[in-house]
C-alpha cells in the first residue's frame, strides 16, 4: 500500500472499513457456500464458517493496522484528544490563546519590520550591486558631486556598471488652475539603467533630451498619473509647465519606484553638456552607481580612488584634494534604523517569554489537575513520551491558533508602524508575506515547547504509587516552588522591560525639560517654491526675497518673519572651518563652526537674545555675521569680537562677513546636544528649500490661509507648501526615538500585566489547595488579619525576588540603551528604584485579592467536608 | 491449538507467496482453498490470519491487490505476486530449508 494511501486511509477511515469489510465478508460467503453444498444448513454453515474465519474482529484490526500510517494516526489523535480537552475549559484556553496572540503576534510585527527594513535588498533588480558614491573633502562637508565629475567617474572607471546621480527642487507646475507643487527630480544619464527600472508606460529618455538645448521631456510618477490624467494612456505627450518651459511627457514610473525621495513626481534629464554644468566646483549631484556583476564593493571603492587620484593629478587645483567615498545604498538609506530595531525585537521576545512563563505555570496546574488520569495511562502501558506527546500537543494547538491571530495582529502592526514614524525608510515595505508567516510558525513551536515542555515532563514523572494512592487533594510543597520561581522568573522580566521602558522616558522628559535657547513656539515654516535657475542672480533673488518677506510683516498677527536655510531644533550638520579675513597665525587652533544662512529677522523671529553689538542692517545682499556665545568662548575669549571679519576656510574668495553682534546660544543642532559654536551668515544664501520663519501672535496654523493669499498676492506663479509649525519639525526630527520609547513602554507594561496575572493565578490556585488547611488554622484560632497576612507576604516575596533578579538583569540589559539615552545613566538609581516600587504596589494588588479570599474561608465549612 | 498455529503463521508468508508463484492471481479465498488441498488437509490456516498476512505483505510489496470480479461474478480482491515478491520467496523457502534440516538433525540425535 503506498505512503500515500496509508495517508489517505487515516483522514478517511470509513472508506478502508468498508473495504476491508467487502474483503473478508466476501470470504465468508464462500466458506459459507460451500459448507451448505457440503449439506450443512444456512445457519449451521454461517456458524461453521464463522468459526473457521477466527476472530473476525481481530483480523480485520490487525489488517487494517497494515494499511495506516500509524504516527499519522497518532498524531490525528492526539489532535482530536487536544482540541476536547481545551474545548471542555474555556477560560484557560481563552486565556491561553489571547496571551500567545499578543506574544506572537508583537514578535511577528517587530520582525516584519526587521525583514521589510534591514534584512531585504532594496526593491530593485540585484539591489545590492547599487552603491551611494560622495565626494569628500575636508574643508566642505557636503558630499554631493560635480557633473563634470560624475561624468569622468563613469567613463575611466571600469568596475561600475553605470554612474549616474540627481538632485531635487521643488517646483510649481502651471498647467492646472492653480499653481501646484511638485517635487522634481534632476537625473544624470543612465538614470533608469542604473536604478535597473523601466518605465511603466511609455519610454526613457532619448540621447537628445539628455543634451543641452535639446528638446525637453518629463517622466511623472504613477501618483501624478493617476491623480492628474485619470490613469489614461493618453497622458503620454501632453504638456507640463513649470516656470518658463514646457515639457512633454515621455514616461510614467512604475508605482513603487519611491526613489530618491518618496515625494519626487517628476524626472527630467539634466544635461552634462550645459554650460552651467561645466565648473568642477559646482557640485549638487547625489551619484549612485551599479557595481559590475563580479566585482566586490572593495573592488569599486579603490578603482574609484585610482581614478579620483589621477584627476587630481589632472586637475590639481580642484580636485586634489578631493577623495571619493563609495557605500552601499542600503546601509546609507537604513543604517539609523538598525539599533532601534533590534532593540525592539529584544524587548518583544522577553515579552514573548514572559508569556511562555505565564503559560507554563497554567500549564503546570492543569497537569496537577490531570494527574490521576496520566498515572492510569502510564500504568496500563503507555511511554512516557507518548503521553507527554499528547500534553505538548495541546500547547501546540494553542500555539497555532495563536499565531494565526497574532498574524491578525502583525498585519495590523505596519499601520501602526506608519502613523507612529511615516518619515523612516521604507516604513512603507512593511506588510504581510509568507516570510512572516512562518516566522509566526516557528514562534509558535518555539512557544509550546519553551511553555510545554517543563510541565509535560513534571505531569508524567514515575511516580505512580503516590499518585495512584492520593485521593488528589494533599500536596506537595515542591510543586509550588515551580509556580513560584515561574512567577520569579515573569516578574524579572518584567522589570527589566520596564526599567528599558522607564530610561526611555525619562530621556524623553529631560529632552523636553531643556531650554532650547529659542522659542519654538508660535512660529510657523513654510517654503516657497523657487528653481536652481533663480540661484544665478542672487542679488534679484533676495531682493525678491526681502519684499516678501515685508510683505508678511505687515499681516496683522505675523510679529516676524525670516527666512533660514536650516531649522533650529532639527540636526542638521553644516560645520565648516571658518577663518578671519586677516588670517590666523599658526599656533593657533583652527576654528570650526556651524553654519547657518539666515536673514537678520531670525533672531526676532525665534526670541534668539542678542547678548552685545547689534542685529545685521537688515537689507538685502549683507556682508554681515552674527556669532553666538560659544563661538566667542571658545575662539575670540578675551578680546574683541565685534568689528572682526570671517571667511569660510573653503571659499576664501567671497566678501567677508563682518561681525555685528554677539547672540544667545540656541540648540540648533537638536535638543539633545549641546550648543556649538555657530555662524550666522546673515546674507540668506538662497536656494530652492530655504525655509521661511513667521512668529505668529496665535496659534500657527490659523494663519496658513492668510500667509497663502499674501504670498499669491506677492507672487502669483509659486506655490507655498509644508505649512507646519516649527514644533511639528522638531518632533517629527525624533521620530525614530518616539517610535522607540512608546513601544518599549507599552511592551513592558504588558509585560508587567502578565507578571501580575500570573501572580494572582498562582496564589489563587494556592488559596484554593489549601482551603482545609486555612479552615483549620482559623478554627484553631488564627486571626483572619493573620492569613491574609501570611498569603501577602508570600506573594510579596516572590516578587522581591524577582525584581532583585530583574535588576541584576535589567544592570546588563540597559547597557544597550547607552547611546540613545538623554540626561540618564543607564543605571540610573531613581528609574530602578521606581520601577521596582512600582512592580512590589502592583503585586502587593495582586496577591492581596486571593489573601483575602482565603481570609474569608468559613471554618465549619471545610471542617465538614471531611 | 496456540503452538501449532504459531509455526503456522511464521509459514503463512511462504505459503501464500508459493501459492501465488505458482497458480497466479487469486483471492484470498482461493489461496485458502488451495493450501488446504494440496496439504491434502494437513495444514488448516485460521483463515481469518490470512488476511492481516496479505495486506502486510502489500505494505511489503512482495504482493500487488486489485479488485476483480469472480466467475460468479461476486467483487473480490485479487493479489499477485510481485518480483520483489519472488525475491522473498527464494529467502523464505532457503530459510525453511534450514530450519528443518536443523530441527530434523536435533531429533535424529536420540
Amino acid at each position: 500500500m503506498a505512503w500515500y494511501h496509508r495517508i489517505r486511509n487515516v483522514l478517511q477511515p470509513d472508506r478502508l472499513r468498508r473495504d476491508l469489510e467487502r474483503e473478508l465478508s466476501f470470504h465468508l460467503r464462500e466458506r459459507t457456500e460451500e459448507l451448505r453444498a457440503g449439506g450443512l444448513s444456512a445457519a449451521e454453515a454461517a456458524r461453521v464458517a464463522r468459526l473457521q474465519f477466527g476472530h473476525y474482529a481481530g483480523h480485520v484490526e490487525r489488517a487494517r493496522d497494515m494499511d495506516i500510517s500509524r504516527r499519522l494516526e497518532t498524531v490525528v489523535q492526539n489532535l482530536r484528544h487536544a482540541v476536547r480537552g481545551l474545548r471542555r475549559t474555556p477560560g484557560f484556553t481563552l486565556t491561553v490563546l489571547l496571551t500567545l496572540a499578543l506574544g506572537i503576534g508583537a514578535n511577528s510585527a517587530v520582525f516584519s519590520a526587521i525583514d521589510a527594513v534591514l534584512l531585504r535588498p532594496l526593491p530593485f533588480p540585484e539591489a545590492d550591486r547599487l552603491v551611494q558614491l560622495s565626494q569628500v573633502r575636508v574643508k566642505v562637508p557636503q558630499p554631493f558631486v560635480a557633473p563634470v565629475r560624475l561624468e569622468e567617474w563613469n567613463r575611466l572607471t571600469g568596475t561600475f556598471q553605470g554612474i549616474t546621480g540627481h538632485y531635487t527642487e521643488d517646483v510649481s507646475e502651471l498647467s492646472g488652475e492653480l499653481p501646484e507643487k511638485l517635487t522634481r527630480a534632476w537625473v544624470a544619464p543612465r538614470f533608469l539603467s542604473v536604478w535597473g527600472i523601466a518605465p511603466a508606460l511609455g519610454r526613457d529618455f532619448t540621447p537628445q533630451e539628455g543634451r543641452f538645448g535639446g528638446p525637453t521631456a518629463v517622466i511623472i510618477s504613477d501618483r501624478l498619473w493617476r491623480r492628474r490624467f485619470g490613469a489614461s494612456p493618453d497622458a503620454i505627450g501632453k504638456r507640463l509647465r513649470v516656470g518658463q518651459s514646457s515639457f512633454s511627457i515621455v514616461g510614467v514610473m512604475p508605482a513603487a519606484f519611491l526613489f530618491p525621495q518618496r515625494d519626487v513626481d517628476l524626472w527630467s534629464p539634466s544635461a552634462p553638456d550645459a554650460p552651467y554644468a561645466q565648473s568642477r566646483e559646482s557640485t549638487w549631484f547625489t551619484a549612485i552607481g551599479r557595481v559590475k556583476w563580479g566585482v566586490t564593493i572593495a573592488q569599486a571603492r579603490a578603482d574609484l580612488a585610482r581614478v579620483q587620484a589621477a584627476l587630481g593629478h589632472q586637475f590639481p587645483k580642484t580636485d586634489a584634494d578631493i577623495r571619493a567615498a563609495v557605500e552601499p545604498l542600503k546601509e546609507v538609506t537604513v543604517g539609523g534604523l538598525r539599533r532601534s530595531l533590534w532593540i525592539l525585537f529584544a524587548s518583544v521576545s522577553l515579552l514573548l517569554l514572559v508569556a511562555c512563563t505565564n503559560i507554563a505555570a497554567l500549564l503546570l496546574s492543569r497537569g496537577a489537575a490531570r494527574e490521576h488520569e496520566i498515572s492510569v495511562r502510564l500504568s496500563l502501558g503507555a511511554s512516557r513520551a507518548s503521553v507527554a506527546a499528547q500534553l505538548l500537543t495541546e500547547v501546540l494547538v494553542l500555539a497555532l491558533a495563536g499565531a494565526a491571530l497574532g498574524l491578525l495582529v502583525a498585519a495590523g502592526a505596519s499601520g501602526v508602524f506608519r502613523s507612529l514614524a511615516g518619515t523612516l525608510p521604507r516604513i512603507e515595505e512593511i506588510g504581510l508575506d509568507w516570510r512572516l508567516v512562518a516566522y509566526s510558525l516557528a514562534c509558535a513551536v518555539a512557544a509550546t515547547l519553551a511553555s510545554g515542555l517543563f510541565p509535560a515532563l513534571r505531569a508524567t514523572r514515575r511516580n505512580l504509587a503516590g499518585s495512584l494512592a492520593h485521593a488528589g487533594r494533599t500536596q506537595v510543597a515542591g510543586r509550588q516552588q515551580a509556580h513560584f520561581l515561574l512567577v520569579g522568573v515573569q516578574v524579572a522580566l518584567a522589570v527589566t522591560l520596564l526599567a528599558g521602558g522607564g530610561l526611555l522616558l525619562r530621556s524623553f522628559q529631560q529632552l523636553g525639560r531643556v531650554s532650547p535657547g529659542f522659542a519654538p513656539e508660535h512660529v510657523l515654516t513654510f517654503h516657497v517654491s523657487m528653481s536652481w535657475g533663480e540661484t544665478m542672480d542672487l542679488k534679484a533673488a533676495n531682493q525678491r526675497i526681502a519684499r516678501t518677506l515685508d510683505g508678511l510683516r505687515s499681516l496683522p498677527g505675523i510679529e516676524a518673519a525670516a527666512t533660514a536655510f536650516t531649522l533650529p531644533g532639527v540636526p542638521t550638520q553644516y560645520q565648516m572651518e571658518v577663518g578671519t579675513a586677516e588670517g590666523r597665525a599658526e599656533s593657533e587652533p583652527k576654528m570650526f563652526a556651524e553654519n547657518r544662512w539666515v536673514t537678520p529677522g531670525y533672531f526676532a523671529t525665534l526670541r534668539i537674545p542678542v547678548l552685545a553689538g547689534d542685529t545685521c542692517r537688515d537689507e538685502p545682499n549683507t556682508t554681515m555675521v552674527m556669532v553666538n556665545r560659544s563661538f566667542v568662548n571658545r575662539y575670540f575669549a578675551g578680546s574683541t569680537s565685534i568689528g572682526r571679519r570671517l571667511v569660510l576656510a573653503a571659499n576664501p574668495a567671497q566678501r567677508p562677513g563682518e561681525i555685528t553682534g554677539i547672540v544667545g546660544d540656541a540648540r540648533e543642532m537638536g535638543l539633545d546636544r549641546e550648543p556649538v559654536p555657530t555662524v550666522y551668515w546673515c546674507d540668506g544664501s538662497l536656494q530652492p528649500g530655504t525655509f521661511f520663519l513667521v512668529r505668529t501672535r496665535n496659534e500657527p496654523t490659523s494663519m496658513v490661509e492668510t500667509i497663502r493669499r499674501r504670498i499669491y498676492q506677492l507672487e502669483p506663479r509659486r506655490s507655498v507648501y509644508d505649512l507646519v509649525p516649527l514644533a511639528g519639525h522638531i518632533s517629527e526630527a525624533y521620530a525614530q526615538n518616539r517610535l522607540r520609547t512608546i513601544l518599549l513602554v507599552f511592551f513592558a507594561l504588558t509585560a508587567v500585566s502578565l507578571a501580575c496575572v500570573g501572580l494572582y493565578g498562582t496564589l489563587s490556585y494556592l488559596v484554593t489547595l489549601r482551603r482545609r488547611e486555612v479552615g483549620l488554622r482559623l478554627a484553631l484560632g488564627a486571626l483572619r488579619t493573620q492569613v491574609v497576612r501570611r498569603f501577602l507576604m508570600q506573594g510579596l516575596r516572590v516578587s522581591a525576588a524577582g525584581c532583585a533578579a530583574g535588576i541584576a538583569l535589567a544592570a546588563i540589559c540597559t547597557r544597550f540603551l547607552a547611546g540613545m539615552l538623554f540626561g540618564v545613566s543607564p543605571s540610573d538609581p531613581m528609574t530602578l528604584a521606581t520601577v521596582v516600587a512600582a512592580v512590589l504596589a502592583v503585586s502587593a494588588l495582586a496577591s492581596l485579592v486571593p489573601a483575602v479570599r482565603a481570609a474569608r474561608v468559613e471554618p465549619m465549612e471545610v471542617l465538614r467536608e471531611e | 491449538m496456540g503452538n501449532k498455529n504459531d509455526v503456522l503463521q511464521g509459514t503463512l508468508v511462504l505459503l501464500i507467496l508459493k501459492t501465488l508463484a505458482a497458480i497466479g492471481r487469486m483471492h484470498g479465498y482461493a489461496i485458502t482453498a488451495h493450501i488446504h488441498e494440496v496439504s491434502s488437509q494437513l495444514l488448516r490456516v485460521e483463515e481469518g490470519s490470512l488476511y492481516p498476512a496479505l495486506h502486510r505483505m502489500e505494505q511489503e510489496g512482495w504482493v500487488r491487490a486489485e479488485w476483480g470480479t469472480t466467475e460468479k461474478n461476486r467483487e473480490a480482491r485479487f493479489y499477485s505476486i510481485t518480483a520483489r515478491g519472488r525475491k522473498q520467496l527464494l529467502e523464505e523457502e532457503e530459510r525453511w530449508a534450514r530450519l528443518t534440516q536443523g530441527v530434523a538433525r536435533v531429533i535424529r540425535y536420540a
